[in-house]
């Protein structure tokens, strides 16, 4: 192996595994929040990202608004979809007891409606979208070209996550969300308006999954099977890395992300396949709170 | 403008769905000319939902109008032709249950429709084993027709010839060339690449490297450092959906020449979505409105298909366009229909595709002697491209082992 | 109470006689059978999420294990139907309670998602094992279940025969169900349902139970899946995905878990849209996805659930001035 191949295979594994291990990452934070928050197991998380991708790639490319114009379009538009969910499908059963059966049933009513929207529109128009290079051409890391838009990807995801920890942490809200996921009762004691949280938290997931999808439209190509399984590599994410824990989504995200990555480098795709569900399945059996549970 | 189109495109399938209830519903409509008396009907089970709905609703378009022009020129033996649709939601077994419905309920001459390899063999056991004929006007699988099949016909060239045809190609334009092989693991990615392994054995071709992706991969940038690390002369490129043209971006990202990479088969919209900078990279098809002599069926189809769908057709849509004419010259040739007598019309056929002139026979087991283009991309625009003719080659279906290569 | 005898008789003539009342539509008489086989496979599952409250995602690869077993001991060995049903039966329970064992420790939501951990991990197997189940591309020309006539003769269930074997196999299934939920352990099932760590503490075993209700419950999906493939003539890794698996949950609790009338109620009224629906095929997904919104917002108890309830609550108004309460009815 040549030094120029090392180099070559070598930037090619981080910079891959560092994109996909973000997106991965935010759509799990999403969920995770959802979940963490408002006991809220959300099965059409994966219908939203697509929802994010699909308008990104109508505002872009049937209205050739500039993708930076598309995205912030669409995040900030999902603010008042997400409110509007929130008043009529999500609030009326925060009291419920088993509200998070009830959820899931319900988000899998939700994720057919979709997909038999997309099915019906979008998939009727192509079978695949993809968007033009949002910021043509590459730079050069030793032998590796590196596409300027891939650059601004993860750039971007990269600090959207720091954000959402640095808020999380730091900030007056993101303490209370993160007080009430832990404990709800004590939250009520010190002043926390539980529902406004609820809402809140609902939204910020909602925001944080529409970012992911926003941002994987720029770096990739997708089609309309890319909903279920963004849901399944979300829900895989938050319980190893346990519910309601953003650390724990950001580090199983961006181990997932490089696994994804090279795997084809040591193993057969089936065995990689096998191996996410053996790894969920062992986290499920012998520490369902996750491994980064409080 | 976006809900304008969207509107369009709901306005054209709310139409089509009118269309298609108005024929399954009631008799045929008030044009002028049209045929009467009780329909002769094919059953068109297509994937009209589900994961590659596109490609089903696509080509039902296409037999559609195929069925309308030959029924606005009095329809087949006197009666009208009717193209049944029934949607097999991309699932084998939806698939299957289809075929029954339409045997058993709507007693149709013959089956048709698929665009899927394994809805099409789920439709198959079921033909074969209750003796209805099956014209499958796209779908590659070899297995379609393996020997002893009896009642089925497939008009596509099957996959395995495919990669025979590619690493023809290849030795045409470099012998002795070396060629990287990427591709997402699907039944019909397996069947081509089968195909050029074995003849790249037999041509002298070699293989520089073979890399395969799980059906849900995301991103190929580290496989693709890998191709480039081999330097080969050519890069079979073929992902599954969407991940082909984040694949193709990642290959040409990475330095690879777009000259150098072929892929196997250009459907419209993925030619579209490989875009400008893949111009001067090759790939496989049947049909293409940039090819030379079409007839006037064929441009008339690209008109017709271009203004009712909003976008070009290519293979796909020919191919079903065309096996509605098969299936009508077929009956013509039988003089009546009847299920055997319309089977062993077909066995004997001998005639051309309607649209491009290509000889359509069938050997014994049903399967087409087969043949394809190369084309060479040399400008791609919003909604259109152009191509050119680079290869053109004809086999006999078994000139390679297809049915032991993908069994 | 006659009455209730003689509407439970009436239903179950009505149920007999239907296929040869559509067997000349061949359409709604497929539509029937297909009914049926939901009805066995609704009310097999609903013994676990209704009366033990589990939701066990993994149903349908449970299912595919029966019916990839029974066709390849039918097809490749030869053997009857009827001794290749139950032997698939035995082997999805088997496989079920191996599997399913160390998730049944957990508590609600984590045993859904083992489930479907479960679940995928078995439609990835079915996939990757073509000698036994024709990976993607699936196994077809599946004979109908055959029965062997005195003479070397035997006779193919074929049509409405095989609509009313399967109409037969439904009102067994509920009517084992129903004996079990009556039974001594039946009721053990509820308690654990209701609060497990009281009838742990009251000295009965949680677990074995739960593995018992696992058990029984995998026997059906096994026989369902056994019927299914012999029914269809095809199967494919796809026929038993996750979404077969939520399909049929989504009938037990949109009709209503933990009763027994629920699941038929639901069955009836979900399992024949696809097919109504084919011409629209569009709309398909968007009414079955809006009626479950729908009912997960209004009728929280399923169909049939809401439906008892109110009957409950009228009957316990009126006579809670006598001191009567009737909560132990299930």
């Amino acid at each position: 192996m040549t030094l120029e191949n090392i180099l070559l295979n070598g930037m090619a594994v981080i910079t891959t595994g560092l994109i996909v291990g973000a997106i991965f990452s935010l759509v799990a934070a999403g969920v995770t929040i959802m979940y963490g928050t408002i006991w809220f197991p959300n099965a059409s998380n994966g219908q939203f990202f697509m929802l994010a991708a699909l308008l990104m790639w109508s505002l872009v490319v049937n209205w050739g608004l500039s993708p930076f114009l598309g995205a912030v379009v669409v995040i900030v538009g999902s603010i008042p979809f997400s409110l509007v969910l929130e008043k009529f499908l999500v609030r009326p059963f925060y009291n419920v007891p088993n509200r998070n059966i009830v959820y899931f049933i319900m988000t899998l009513g939700l994720a057919q409606i979709f997909a038999g929207a997309f099915t019906g529109t979008y998939g009727r128009w192509s079978d695949q979208f993809s968007l033009p290079a949002a910021w043509p051409g590459a730079i050069l890391l030793g032998p590796f070209p590196f596409p300027r838009t891939r650059l601004l990807v993860l750039v971007i995801a990269l600090t959207l996550l720091a954000g959402l920890f640095v808020f999380l942490r730091l900030h007056r809200v993101g303490r209370a969300l993160r007080a009430v996921f832990q404990n709800r009762e004590a939250a009520i004691l010190r002043g926390v308006d539980v529902r406004r949280i609820y809402r809140f938290s609902f939204v910020l997931a909602m925001l944080v999954i529409t970012m992911g999808g926003v941002l994987f439209a720029m770096a990739y190509g997708f089609d309309l099977t890319m909903a279920w399984t963004m849901a399944i590599i979300g829900f895989a994410i938050m319980i190893v890395g346990g519910p309601g824990s953003v650390l724990g989504s950001v580090v199983i995200g961006m181990i997932f992300g490089f696994t994804q990555a090279v795997v084809s480098l040591f193993a057969s795709p089936t065995l990689a396949a096998f191996s996410y569900l053996v790894v969920m399945l062992i986290i499920l059996l012998v520490k369902p709170s996750g491994l980064f549970a409080r | 403008m976006l809900l304008q189109e969207m509107r369009k495109t709901a306005l054209q399938v709310f139409f089509v769905l009118l269309t298609i209830g108005a024929f399954a519903f009631l008799a045929p409509s008030p044009a002028a000319a049209q045929p009467k008396g009780e329909p002769i009907k094919i059953g068109w089970i297509a994937e009209l939902s589900g994961t590659w709905s596109f490609f089903g609703a696509t080509g039902l378009t296409a037999a559609q109008i195929a069925e309308e022009e030959i029924n606005a020129k009095g329809g087949v033996l006197g009666r009208p032709l009717q193209v049944v649709p029934m949607d097999n939601r991309t699932d084998p077994a939806q698939a299957a249950s289809a075929a029954r419905m339409l045997d058993t309920q709507h007693k149709v001459l013959t089956f048709s429709g698929p665009t899927s390899s394994d809805t099409a063999l789920a439709v198959y056991g079921y033909a074969e084993q209750n003796q209805v004929p099956f014209v499958v006007p796209v779908a590659a699988f070899p297995r379609l027709t393996r020997p002893g099949t009896q009642w089925t016909f497939r008009v596509e060239p099957d996959a395995v010839g495919w990669g025979y045809a590619i690493v023809k190609f290849v030795e045409k334009m470099k012998p002795g060339a070396s060629i990287a092989l990427i591709y997402s693991d699907f039944a019909l990615q397996r069947a081509i690449v089968a195909g050029i392994k074995y003849q790249a054995e037999r041509s002298g071709i070699k293989i520089a490297t073979d890399i395969i992706f799980p059906q849900n991969a995301t991103d190929a940038t580290v496989q693709a450092a890998q191709v480039k690390s081999k330097n080969p002369d050519f890069v079979f490129v073929s992902g599954g959906g969407a991940f082909d043209v984040t694949l193709t971006n990642q290959i040409l990202d990475l330095g690879i020449k777009p000259e150098q990479i072929i892929h196997p088969f250009g459907a419209v919209k993925m030619i579209l979505g490989w875009g400008q900078r893949s111009v001067g990279s090759y790939y496989g098809t049947f049909f293409d409105h940039s090819l030379g002599g079409l007839n006037d069926y064929g441009k008339g189809l690209i008109s017709k298909f271009t203004k009712r769908a909003g976008y070009i057709p290519a293979y796909i849509e020919n191919f079903c366009y065309a096996t509605v004419y098969l299936i009508k010259e077929a009956l013509e040739k039988a003089g009546t229909a009847d299920r055997t007598k319309f089977r062993d019309a077909m066995r004997n056929i001998n005639t051309k595709e309607v649209t491009t002139g290509i000889p359509m026979v069938f050997d014994k087991n049903g399967a087409r002697k087969e043949y394809m283009y190369f084309l060479q991309m040399k400008e791609v625009g919003k909604d259109t491209y152009q191509s050119k003719e680079a290869f053109y080659i004809e086999w006999d279906p078994e000139v390679i082992p297809v049915y032991q290569l993908a069994p | 109470m006659i009455f209730r005898r003689a509407a439970v008789v009436g239903l179950v003539l009505l149920a007999l006689l239907l296929p040869f009342l559509l067997s000349a539509n061949r359409f709604y008489a497929f539509i029937l059978g297909v009914t049926y086989l939901y009805v066995l496979w609704s009310s097999g599952m609903n013994l676990l999420s209704g009366f033990t409250g589990l939701m066990p995602l993994m149903y349908a690869g449970l299912a595919g294990i029966g019916a990839y077993t029974s066709v390849n001991l039918v097809m490749k060995f030869g053997v009857s139907f009827w001794l290749a049903m139950p032997a698939g039966a035995l082997a999805a329970a088997v496989v079920g309670v191996v599997l399913g064992l160390p998730s049944l420790r957990l508590r609600g939501f984590y045993f859904t998602l083992s489930g479907l951990v479960i679940q995928t991990a078995l439609t990835m197997l079915f996939v990757y094992i073509p000698q036994f189940t024709g990976g993607d591309t699936g196994i077809s020309q599946i004979p109908p279940p055959m029965i062997s006539l005195p003479g070397d003769k035997s006779f193919a269930l074929t049509g409405v025969w095989l609509e009313e074997a399967l109409a037969v196999a439904a009102l067994l299934t509920v009517y084992v169900v129903h004996r079990v939920t009556r039974s001594t352990w039946g009721k053990y099932l509820v308690a654990i349902r209701e609060d497990d760590l009281l009838t742990e503490a009251l000295g009965i075993g949680v677990t074995r139970y739960r593995v018992l209700a696992f058990f029984i419950s995998s026997l059906f999906a096994g026989v369902g899946g056994a019927f299914y493939a012999h029914y269809m003539g095809f199967v494919s890794p796809r026929s038993f995905d996750v979404l077969t698996s939520m399909n049929i949950w989504l009938i037990v609790g949109f009709g209503g878990q933990g009763t027994i009338l629920g699941p038929i109620v639901g069955t009836i009224i979900l399992a024949p849209i696809p097919y109504i629906m084919q011409e629209l095929y569009l709309y398909k997904d968007i009414v079955y996805g809006s009626l479950i919104v729908f009912t997960t917002i209004f009728l929280p108890r399923g169909v049939y659930g809401s439906v008892l309830f109110h009957r409950r609550n009228r009957a316990l108004s009126r006579s809670s001035a006598q001191g009567k309460t009737e909560a132990a009815r299930l």
